[in-house]
């Protein structure tokens, strides 16, 4: 399939060429290549298995914590590729940073799930520390509701809060791409549409790709959309064009619910 | 890939309202050729029922424009289900319209009776027109049910043979009035039934547009032939 799909005269935050992955034997990315607009949101749908949350996971090298897996061609991200073996992985994650589909927050305080990202990678005072909280927390449209328990546990928060204090923990390191792994799917219709009003925000100042099995929320919040199969990359293009008159009868067929 | 959705129910329900503006197609279609023979025969009966049709493609609109608020508000369709129920929409429009245009047809046909000046008038010039728009019609609903881009062209094109007639028999018109002044009120009845006529092919080649939009994804209104050709080629 002809997986080469140039999006934007824009400027790229990321830029895949050729990129295959495997799973030891198991190949789950087949020779991909397309552009991730810099403060645009890029969304990836297709069915489960189809590789689109494989493709999210090589572009922090997550799956270099699991033996027997790689990943093939280049993924550059402002003039680096992102799977040179030299590249500092620790480094990449502060800059590409990443949230999953369950709300992932550590076993501490409000405040400490904050912190903690940033002590790795900056030593603050206790003042710039206070502040940049209060900043990842309102980036993320959470400050408010938790300002006066910032001390208690994150893990006292509801799933919705919980999944904004994942995106302020991400946020805080002041990455420069979000990696957003279907961040709404346990969540409820009020919470998910403050995440996606969210997303609309934080695209002013990050490059967002997420991963949805929800095509409607693709539509809502993604500036583009990639559809793959089964590890191919089978359409890319704007998001109104792939919802209205997609190009190729497969994305449509998927995008309509025919696909069987 | 199969061309059936997941859910058969949302299959079902986009055939259901697909076959529903047929239905009101083939409605206005005989509304316009009773409306014909309503002129041809100058039959006061054909008239009333010309009217009593106006009532049934009304209360159709109604009913598919309900029908397809429900099927948006809980599919949401996207992509060509989008464009279908978008189309199907536009359609329904058109051929109310066309309903209206009939509806007028026999309404000036009154007139023209209650004046007693029928025989005088050209009217036979007329009911070539009428034959003309009512077979382009049909076209349009052919083209539709069968996504047929090109028969869609064939109609946008075939319009222009309507609005030809249309001005050949407003010129005739004129000749008829001054010779004899004592048929000008007829004539403006015999004028506006002719624009009827012509408002016919306009929402017919207006159906036949959105054949083109259905299929092809481009918006092809207002929009020079030869464009919509290279349009429909891609």
């Amino acid at each position: 399939m002809n997986a080469t799909a140039i999006a934007t005269p824009s400027k790229n935050a990321l830029e895949l060429r050729n990129l295959s992955f495997f799973y030891g034997k198991f190949q789950g990315l087949r020779n991909v290549s397309l552009d991730i607009a810099e403060h645009k949101v890029t969304a990836f749908i297709g069915p489960s298995g189809c590789g689109k949350s494989t493709l999210l996971r090589t572009l922090n090298r997550m799956y270099s914590l699991y033996p027997g897996q790689r990943a093939e061609g280049t993924i550059n991200f402002y003039g680096q590729n992102i799977l040179d073996p030299q590249q500092d992985i620790n480094l990449l994650r502060a800059r590409i940073g990443m949230v999953f589909q369950k709300p992932t927050p550590f076993p501490m305080s409000i405040y400490d799930n904050i912190a903690f990202g940033v002590k790795l990678y900056e030593t603050l005072s206790r003042s710039d520390m206070d502040d940049r909280v209060e900043w990842a927390l309102s980036k993320a449209a959470l400050w408010t509701e938790v300002k006066d328990k910032i001390h208690q546990s994150g893990l006292s928060l509801s799933g919705g809060q919980q999944q904004r204090l994942c995106i302020a923990r991400s946020v805080a390191v002041k990455p420069s791409v979000l990696l957003l792994d279907e961040p709404t799917s346990a969540l409820d219709p009020l919470s998910t549409a403050k995440i996606e009003e969210l997303i609309d925000e934080l695209k002013n100042d990050y490059t967002i790709a997420i991963v949805t099995h929800n095509m409607q929320q693709a539509a809502r919040c993604s500036d583009y959309t990639a559809y793959m199969y089964l590890g191919d990359m089978v359409e890319f293009g704007e998001t109104e064009q792939m919802f209205f008159k997609p190009m190729r009868k497969e994305t449509e067929d998927y995008i309509t619910g025919r696909f069987g | 890939m199969p061309d059936k959705h997941l859910s058969t129910q949302f299959d079902s329900e986009l055939n259901g309202v697909s076959a529903r503006v047929m239905e009101l197609g083939g409605l206005v279609e005989s509304q316009i050729r009773q409306a014909i023979y309503a002129l041809s025969q100058f039959s006061l009966e054909a008239v009333e029922q010309v009217g009593q049709m106006e009532q049934r493609v009304n209360a159709m609109e109604v009913e598919i424009d309900h029908e397809l608020a429900s099927i948006i508000g809980r599919r949401q369709p996207t992509a060509r289900d989008l464009r279908l129920l978008l189309c199907i929409s536009k359609a329904t429009a058109n051929l109310e319209r066309m309903g209206d245009e009939a509806n007028k047809m026999a309404r000036m046909v009154k007139s023209i009776i209650e004046s007693g000046a029928a025989r005088a008038l050209p009217t036979s010039d007329l009911r070539v027109a009428t034959e003309l728009a009512s077979g382009l019609l049909r076209k349009a609903l052919d083209a539709f049910a069968r996504l047929d881009v090109k028969a869609a062209v064939a109609i946008i094109k075939e319009d222009d043979l309507i609005d030809n007639e249309f001005d050949g028999f407003v010129r005739k018109l004129i000749t008829y009035m001054m010779e004899d002044p004592r048929t000008i009120s007829s004539s403006l009845d015999l004028l506006f039934l002719a624009k009827a006529i012509e408002r016919i092919g306009d929402h017919s080649k207006n159906v036949a547009e959105l054949v083109i939009y259905l299929v092809k994804g481009k918006d092809v209104r207002h929009t020079a032939l030869d464009e919509i050709e290279s349009a429909v080629l891609l």
